[in-house]
């Protein structure tokens, strides 16, 4: 095992695209934080004071949007190899196929992890300056920031891994990608619209994410709280995984 | 036949549908340790098909495909007891030569050095800082069989290696192949879609058209079955049935004669003589390797467009 996580490994980290999407994901997490401190205090914005814990929460946890980076890396790690068949020699050489997935999805959370830790980061390098020039203290503890930014490195996390399994099931590259991010803007949004099925959004994996976050996402329908988000998201993550397993093990390998 | 002999090949009954089409149908070979085998066939014959259930990529329909006795996913260590390459496609563009073959040493538990090893062997030392997408598709082909010579196999699968290589890579590739065979005993199964390509390589061939096999033996007898005898006759149909008994292969010539393999010109004399069949022309055949390849593996229903 130690082997193929070296080899998933040094996949990641000999090829351009891990670098290119971190840059997008640091980029996205960024604009969310900047934008709410920016327009905090605009006429018009009726969020409250910067100093108030509801909105120090809700800019560390605009981090976690990088998760959209996060399971397009996923999904890219194992379309990859089907892409360009790297997949032949991979699965020659450890013909265990369940092995090779589990060996990506654990290189794939590490990937998601440094994508996460990296984010949290940059969200609290933003806003320590900031906030320290308008003389405001951030409630790290108390205002639920910290916690914020550790959901932020989990939910970023998971989406490495969905990705994973979204990638095993749609092994089209540009099919998977793309399905994912209607799915995502889309199709979810649209279910929270919804009335018949509007009871269900809740257990969806973005609405999921924002409910470990405690980001607001849309209303109209009951959010979980942050644990229940967790483990709702933590079980997306499982069944792509072992659906992706079952799968990689079932298929022909192209 | 005892199939756990180390570094056989042994395919038996292996079968693979696709939908309704049957792209290998009941095919059965070995393929001996000590040899280079051709594995020929014309394109979409089902050759990769074939290899790819040997390595365990495909699932067989039916039928079984083993290495030294065992289906591959159950060898001990794959990575270090075969070596294959399935068409010189399976590259990450955007990773370097040695990058690529630094994974795969990972992932087989051997040591880096091993990647500069066998980039030193295919002749691609200068290239191996560079990405994969700049290269030829003769790098390529040795790009490919460097990865497959990582694990030092015994077993080796090649799929249309010669393809894209210069008269100088043939000639390299060649002398790499019969050293591996002759030297070192290894086991060699090399497809191609040209016979002429290996003709000079191989010691044994397989052929197989339409997923079935059509001659499998040593290069030599089939170069001596392959002059045949030609004859032309306006009652083909009569001919044949005076043919019957002597188990030959007939097979239609393009320009309306009638090709007896198997036979000698006396004895498809007589035989014509015998059933009275009216012969217009009756002479040793003087067809090529080539041609016999041609004429076993076309598909009589479907010619090929002649040039």
């Amino acid at each position: 095992m130690i082997h193929l996580l070296r080899a998933e490994w040094r996949k990641v980290t000999t090829v351009k695209l891990g670098w290119g999407m971190l840059l997008g994901a640091m980029a996205l997490a960024a604009l969310g934080v900047v934008a709410q401190i920016a327009s905090n205090g605009v006429r018009g914005n009726a969020a409250l004071p910067l100093s108030a814990a509801a909105t120090q929460k809700s800019i560390a946890a605009s981090a976690s949007s990088a998760y959209l980076f996060a399971i397009v890396v996923g999904i890219i790690l194992i379309t990859t190899e089907f892409r360009h068949f790297t997949s032949r020699p991979t699965f020659l050489i450890e013909p265990r196929r369940g092995l090779v997935i589990v060996a990506k999805i654990l290189i794939a959370a590490l990937v998601g992890l440094i994508y996460g830790i990296v984010c949290a980061a940059l969200t609290a390098a933003i806003m320590i300056p900031w906030f320290g020039a308008k003389g405001i203290t951030i409630g790290w503890i108390d205002n639920g920031v910290l916690q914020s930014l550790i959901s932020d490195v989990i939910v970023i996390a998971i989406f490495a891994v969905v990705g994973i399994g979204v990638g095993v099931l749609v092994r089209n590259q540009i099919a998977a990608v793309i399905g994912a991010l209607v799915y995502l803007f889309v199709l979810e949004p649209l279910v929270n619209i919804i009335p018949v099925v509007q009871n269900v959004y809740p257990y969806l994996p973005g609405a999921a994410a924002a409910a470990i976050t405690g980001a607001t996402r849309g209303s109209g329908s009951s959010h979980l709280d942050a644990l229940q988000g967790g483990l709702v998201l933590l079980g997306w993550g499982l069944l792509f995984a072992v659906g992706g397993w079952i799968f990689t093990i079932r298929r022909d390998i192209p | 036949m005892a199939t756990g002999v180390e570094g056989r090949i042994v395919a038996s009954g292996l079968t693979k549908v696709f939908g309704e089409i049957k792209a290998v149908d009941g095919l059965s070979f070995s393929v001996e340790p000590g040899s280079v085998t051709g594995f020929l066939g014309p394109n979409g014959a089902g050759k990769t098909t074939t290899l790819r259930m040997i390595l365990g990529l495909a699932e067989p329909t039916s039928g079984t495909g083993t290495i030294s006795g065992v289906a591959y996913a159950h060898l001990p260590a794959p990575g270090r007891t075969v070596g294959a390459v399935l068409e010189a496609t399976s590259f990450h563009p955007g990773r370097s030569a040695r990058n690529h073959l630094r994974v795969f040493c990972a992932a087989a538990g051997l040591p880096d050095r091993r990647a500069d090893e066998v980039l030193d062997l295919v002749g691609l030392a200068q290239a191996a800082r560079y990405p994969v997408r700049g290269f030829s598709l003769g790098m390529r082909q040795r790009l490919g069989l460097a990865t497959a010579l990582l694990g030092n196999p015994r077993v080796l699968l090649l799929d249309e290696p010669a393809n894209g290589l210069d008269p100088e890579g043939i000639v390299w590739l060649r002398g790499l192949l019969r050293h591996f065979a002759d030297v070192d005993g290894r086991t060699v199964l090399v497809s191609s879609h040209v016979l002429s390509e290996v003709e000079q390589t191989v010691d044994r061939v397989v052929i197989i058209a339409r997923g079935r096999l059509i001659y499998e033996g040593r290069l030599a007898d089939l170069e001596g079955a392959s002059a045949g005898v030609v004859v032309r006759t306006p009652n083909p149909d009569q001919l044949r049935a005076a043919l019957a008994p002597l188990k030959v292969k007939v097979s239609a010539g393009p320009d309306g004669s009638v090709a007896v393999l198997g036979a000698t010109l006396q004895a498809v004399g007589r035989a014509a003589w015998e059933a009275h069949v009216e012969l217009h022309e009756l002479r040793a055949g003087s067809s090529s390797l080539e041609e016999t390849f041609l004429r076993l593996t076309v598909d009589p229903a479907d010619p090929p467009a002649s040039a």
